[in-house]
């Protein structure tokens, strides 16, 4: 399903072009802004239970009255969505009230118009663009405007710290992350997200798959890089320091309540699907399956390509619980002398195996 | 340039120990898990030893429990707490002993001795208790006693009575009869002996 077949189908798509475009848009949009609220709330509702885990606790366990009390606290994301919902929504009276307003959808848009070139299957893909990982590199640090709008307008010290140094953080990663998907690019030749994905069918070494993860010894690391460069972009820990909570309190977010900050947590669990998606793409072969030739239905497709992107969701989520956060000049060193240089040595590594032995 | 790379080895692998420490215990959950799940699951109550025997001396004083059918309504207790937690009302009976059914009134405690009064109200605020067990030495039928101890056969040992209402603290130990079937029952009485 893509939005240019949409156009097509429509019976007035010739006389209303323009309403035709804004149907086919609302068709795509609809559904996957509710999939990213239902994907945010089993999210958090992970995130609580594997933390707990990881620290020997059991998590939320249902006890209590209403929405809480259900088996094993399944409800629990739900009670804390409502709750949000319900909150008082303050707007500081120092605050740059447009600005401040604004922010929130700015910072979730950048995630969510980044949905529209995640290949979710063969088919479920709202816009095969031919430049589609391009687009999600470039619409995902959209982002920062909107966290930069958030701290400036708060008029508070530390909001505006915190937006400083996501900027900083989310432009210095985007750079290795781009990098690394250039490795990809040029193996591939081609930025559609489908066309990376078909790339990668069939075996490579007689029994793996041809992910490019496994393509060669360049790529593997080149996946590493881009999935944390990835993490840092969500600024998840242990790259929150724009939020660092110990220091800034809550960085960008502080003066935000209620559903303004629900919208910046629904936008991290966004981008931090973004970043599995098209690290899952790029580098695990997407839909493909993972013994090729078999489950390669459209269904399974979508199988595939969720199961991949949750497992790299919960490798985040067991980075947020395991690491400590990282100083700032500690992120930046290991940015621009650690994953930079790697990627650029990445790419002249993979130019050389792709004429050597490709 | 071998430190570069050495402090990068040395990043990866202990990243890796790392989450290797957090994946043991997330697997591991269940046989290390320390959360009680309170309502459900409960810590044993500890042994205590304080030098007393248990069954002679009442160590726990958990809380006060009262067997309305055994007191005559004396007001020993309510004059001798020194909080003035315990609120008792009596109203005279003409018939000494005898049951009256309508208020489900017993007449002749366990101890046999024959009531005088009936006890329309006994109670006891519990958040202003002080747990000094005065109430119960001069009780002459034992019937006001702290739940625990040698007492634990007549009442359970009850040391989690929270309430989500300040006013359910206060134990009502009086039969719930209306004001009007105590009045009828009294007088009634009353104007047969006439």
């Amino acid at each position: 399903m893509t939005v240019d077949q949409l156009i097509d189908w429509f019976p007035i798509s010739a006389t209303w072009p323009g309403l035709t475009f804004l149907l086919a848009v609302l068709i795509c949009a609809v559904p996957v802004f509710l999939f990213i609220a239902v994907y945010a709330l089993v999210v958090i509702y992970g995130e609580l239970k594997i933390s707990s885990f990881m620290q020997d606790k059991v998590g939320p366990m249902g006890q209590g009255v209403g929405l809480h009390a259900w088996r094993w606290g399944l409800l629990q994301p739900v009670a804390d969505a409502l709750k949000l919902i319900l909150k008082e929504d303050i707007i500081p009276a120092s605050a740059d009230k447009k600005l401040f307003i604004l922010a929130p959808f700015i910072v979730f848009i950048g995630a969510f118009i980044a949905f529209s070139a995640l290949p979710f299957s063969q088919t479920l893909i709202i816009a095969d663009m031919n430049i589609g990982v391009f687009y999600i590199l470039a619409v995902s640090s959209l982002g920062v405007i909107g966290l930069i709008m958030a701290g400036w307008s708060s008029n508070n010290k530390w909001s505006l710290y915190g937006a400083m140094r996501s900027a900083a953080q989310i432009i210095s990663y985007e750079i290795p992350a781009a990098l690394s998907i250039i490795a990809v690019i040029m193996l591939t030749s081609t930025m559609s997200m489908q066309g990376i994905i078909q790339y990668q069918s069939g075996f490579i070494w007689g029994f793996l798959p041809n992910w490019l993860i496994f393509n060669n010894p360049f790529m593997f690391v080149a996946f590493f890089i881009f999935f944390i460069s990835g993490v840092a972009e969500c600024n998840r820990t242990p790259f929150d320091i724009p939020e660092a909570e110990s220091e800034l309190v809550a960085g960008a977010f502080t003066e935000y309540s209620g559903m303004r900050y629900a919208f910046f947590f629904l936008s991290e669990y966004a981008n931090m699907f973004v970043v599995a998606g098209v690290a899952a793409t790029a580098f695990l072969g997407g839909w493909q399956s993972p013994i090729p030739g078999i489950f390669n239905s459209p269904a399974w497709g979508l199988w595939w390509f969720m199961s991949k992107t949750m497992f790299l969701i919960f490798v985040m989520i067991w980075f947020r619980w395991t690491f400590p956060r990282l100083r700032v000049d500690q992120l930046m060193s290991a940015c621009w002398k650690g994953f930079t240089p790697i990627a650029l040595v990445n790419i002249f590594g993979v130019g050389i195996w792709y004429l050597t032995l490709g | 340039m071998i430190k570069y790379f050495a402090t990068i080895w040395e990043t990866v692998t202990t990243l890796l120990t790392g989450m290797g420490v957090t994946w043991r215990h997330m697997v591991a959950i269940r046989r290390d898990n320390v959360t009680l799940q309170y309502p459900e699951e409960r810590w044993p109550r500890p042994e205590r030893d304080i030098g007393f025997d248990h069954d002679k001396y009442n160590v726990i004083r958990s809380r006060l429990h009262v067997d309305i059918d055994d007191c005559i309504g004396c007001l020993k207790c309510e004059r001798v707490c020194p909080v003035d937690c315990i609120k008792i009302d009596t109203v005279k009976v003409l018939n000494r002993g005898a049951d009256i059914p309508n208020i489900r009134h017993k007449g002749i405690t366990s101890f046999g001795t024959k009531k005088a009064l009936v006890v329309t109200r006994f109670d006891i605020d519990m958040t202003e208790c002080c747990y000094c067990n005065l109430c119960v030495y001069p009780c002459p039928e034992e019937c006001i006693y702290m739940t625990g101890g040698p007492n634990a056969e007549k009442h359970d040992i009850d040391y989690e009575f929270s309430e989500y209402d300040r006013n359910d603290l206060i134990y009502r130990f009086a039969k719930k009869v209306s004001d009007e079937d105590v009045t009828n029952a009294t007088t009634e009485t009353q104007e047969v002996t006439d």
